[in-house]
C-alpha cells in the first residue's frame, strides 16, 4: 500500500515532515489541581494531576523526595473496535510505567518530601501517537498544577515508510507495519529522556528518524509555551494584575 | 475530597432547610446543563454533558450480533460505565469499581426495563434485522471524567443525547437465504436510520438532606445526604425505574411525595434537554 504518493503526500494530504494539527487546552478538570486536554489530530487525550498531596499508602511514602503515580486508561469508545477491558492489561501498565518515568525525572521532587504526586491520564481518542499525547498532556497538566518542573516534556513519533521518514504517525500509518520511534526530550536543556522504537531499521536511516522526531517535539514544545503563555495572561487578567 | 468542617457541614444542611443553597441555587433548581453532541467520531452516536464541574461522555456503537436465544425477536442493549481516575483520584486501578457498577445497574434498569425486556424505554424490536438469526448490539458505554455529584442524572442526560445522535446503517438483507444458514447482511455505508428517542427517559435524582429533598446535589451537599430515590421519567409523564440509594429508612409517604416533584422537575428537565440537545445538533451540523 502506498503511503507517500509520487508528489509527496500521506494518506491525510500531509507533508512528510509534518505533525497533525495541534490543539490543548488547560483547566478542563475543575476538581484536579491541574489538567489539560491534549490533540494530536484525532489522537484525544485528557490528564489530571492530584498533588502534592499526603502519601495515601503509607510504605511508599519517600523520606526525602515526591512520589509520583500515574495511571494510564483507554477510554472503551476511543478506537475503532470497542475494547473489552478499558484497565490493568499490560499494555496499559507498561504506559503508565513509561509515563510515570518520564514526568519523574523532570519533575523536582527533592523539593516535595513525603508527599504523593497523581497523574492521571485518559485516553477519549486513539488515533495513534496515543503515548506522545499523554506526556504532552501530562507537562500541561503539571504546569498547570504549579508543580516545580526543571523544564516541559514533550514527545513525539515518527517512522518510515515507503523509504520516506514521516513525522507524526497516524493509526494507519503505525499499524503499516513499518518502525516507529517515540522520542520525549527535554527541549531547553536539550537532552532525551525517552527512547522507543519497535521493527527494524538501519542505523543511518534510523538517526535520521530520530532527529525528524526531536525536531518535532520541538515544534510541540513551541506549541505548548505559546499556550501556557495564554492561559498566563488569562489567569493575570482575572486577578486583576 | 476536602473533609468538610462542622461549620461547613451546618451552613449546607441549614441553606436547604431556608432554600438558598450554597451556590444559591433553590431546592429544585438544576445547575446550568451544556450539551455537546458528536464528541466521539468513532462511534455511531455521542455526546457530553456537562452540569456545573461534573462532565460525563457517552458513546454508542452498534455492531451486528445475534439475537438472545430467549429473545429472538428483539436486538440488545448493553450498558457500561466507567470512572476516569482523572475524576476521582480514588478512582484509581480498581477503586472506581463499585461505582461503575453501581452506575451501570441503575441505568440499566432505568432505560432496559425488566428481565424480559418489557418496558424498555428503548425500543428493543425496532433492534431486530432477521429473526433469531441477525440483529444490532447496542454498546453504550459512558464514562465520568469530572465528578461534582449527580453523576446519575447527567449520565442518563448524555445517553439519552448520544441516542439522539445515533445513526444507524440501513441493512439490506439477501433474500435467498436458507432456513439454517446465517443469511447475509449488507451494511448501508449511505443510508442511516436515526434512533428514535421519544421514549427515552430521564432521571431525576432527588437526595434528602434533613427534612427537604433537593435536585441536583453537589459532592459536598451528597456528603450531607442521609438517603437519595432516583427516578427514571419519560416525556409522558410515565416512570420507568426507581432506586433507592443511602441507608436511613424513609417513610412511604415522604417516597410518593418525592416521585411526584420529580415528575414535577421532569417535565422542567426533558425541555431543556430537548432544547441543549436541538442546539447541539445543529451546531454539529454547521
Amino acid at each position: 500500500m502506498e503511503y507517500v504518493s509520487p508528489e509527496g503526500l500521506r494518506l491525510d494530504g500531509r507533508r512528510p515532515m509534518e505533525t497533525r494539527q495541534l490543539r490543548a487546552e488547560i483547566g478542563v478538570v475543575s476538581r484536579a489541581d491541574g489538567s489539560a486536554v491534549f490533540e494530536m489530530g484525532n489522537t484525544k487525550v485528557i490528564a489530571a494531576v492530584y498533588g502534592p498531596r499526603e502519601v495515601q499508602n503509607r510504605s511508599q511514602q519517600i523520606n526525602d523526595k515526591a512520589l509520583v503515580l500515574c495511571e494510564y486508561s483507554i477510554a472503551n469508545f476511543s478506537t475503532g473496535d470497542r475494547m473489552r477491558k478499558p484497565k490493568g492489561d499490560r499494555l496499559s501498565m507498561e504506559i503508565s510505567l513509561v509515563i510515570r518515568q518520564t514526568m519523574e525525572e523532570c519533575i523536582l521532587t527533592h523539593l516535595m518530601p513525603r508527599s504523593q504526586i497523581d497523574i492521571f491520564v485518559q485516553v477519549l481518542q486513539a488515533d495513534g501517537g496515543t503515548r506522545s499525547a499523554c506526556i504532552n498532556a501530562a507537562t500541561l497538566a503539571l504546569a498547570d498544577a504549579g508543580i516545580p518542573m526543571c523544564d516541559l516534556v514533550t514527545s513525539c513519533s515518527a517512522g518510515y515508510l515507503n523509504s520516506t521518514p514521516l513525522l507524526d504517525l497516524n493509526y494507519v500509518e503505525d499499524s503499516a507495519g513499518g518502525p516507529d520511534v517515540i522520542v520525549g526530550i527535554l527541549p531547553n536543556l536539550d537532552k532525551v529522556t525517552l527512547l522507543q522504537m519497535d521493527a527494524e531499521l538501519q542505523m543511518d536511516t534510523f538517526e535520521n528518524v530520530m532527529q525528524l522526531a526531536i525536531e518535532g517535539c520541538k515544534a510541540v514544545a513551541n506549541y505548548l509555551r505559546e499556550i501556557l503563555l495564554e492561559h498566563t495572561k488569562k489567569l493575570e487578567s482575572c486577578r486583576g494584575v | 475530597m476536602v473533609g468538610l468542617s462542622l461549620g461547613e457541614k451546618n451552613f449546607i444542611k441549614g441553606g436547604i432547610a431556608q432554600d438558598i443553597r450554597t451556590d444559591g441555587r433553590k431546592r429544585l433548581t438544576y445547575r446550568p446543563i451544556f450539551v455537546e453532541t458528536g464528541v466521539i467520531p468513532q462511534a455511531s452516536g455521542s455526546a457530553r454533558v456537562k452540569m456545573g464541574a461534573t462532565d460525563v461522555i457517552a458513546s454508542v456503537k452498534a455492531e451486528l450480533g445475534k439475537p438472545n436465544a430467549s429473545h429472538p425477536d428483539k436486538g440488545k442493549v448493553s450498558i457500561y460505565v466507567d470512572c476516569s481516575p482523572t475524576a476521582e483520584p480514588t478512582f484509581e486501578g480498581r477503586g472506581g469499581e463499585e461505582l461503575s457498577m453501581e452506575l451501570s445497574t441503575a441505568l440499566q434498569r432505568c432505560l432496559l426495563g425488566g428481565k424480559s425486556g418489557a418496558g424498555a424505554g428503548i425500543n428493543l424490536s425496532s433492534l431486530s434485522i432477521v429473526e433469531g438469526k441477525v440483529c444490532w448490539d447496542i454498546y453504550i458505554d459512558g464514562l465520568v471524567v469530572s465528578s461534582d455529584g449527580n453523576l446519575l442524572d447527567a449520565l442518563g442526560a448524555a445517553i439519552k443525547a448520544a441516542l439522539s445522535n445515533t445513526a444507524v446503517p440501513k441493512v439490506q438483507v439477501a433474500a435467498n437465504a436458507s432456513l439454517d444458514e446465517q443469511p447475509e447482511v449488507d451494511v448501508s455505508d449511505e443510508e442511516f436510520l436515526q434512533f428514535d428517542t421519544t421514549g427515552v427517559p430521564v432521571i431525576i435524582t432527588l437526595t434528602k438532606v434533613g427534612k427537604h429533598y433537593i435536585v441536583d446535589a453537589t459532592a459536598e451537599e451528597e456528603s450531607q445526604m442521609s438517603s437519595a430515590v432516583s427516578i427514571s421519567v419519560n416525556r409522558q409523564g410515565r416512570i420507568c425505574g426507581l432506586t433507592k440509594r443511602g441507608g436511613a429508612g424513609l417513610d412511604p409517604s415522604i417516597i410518593l411525595d418525592m416521585i411526584s416533584v420529580a415528575k414535577h422537575v421532569s417535565e422542567q428537565l426533558i425541555n431543556k434537554l430537548d432544547s441543549e440537545i436541538a442546539a447541539a445538533e445543529a451546531c454539529e451540523e454547521e
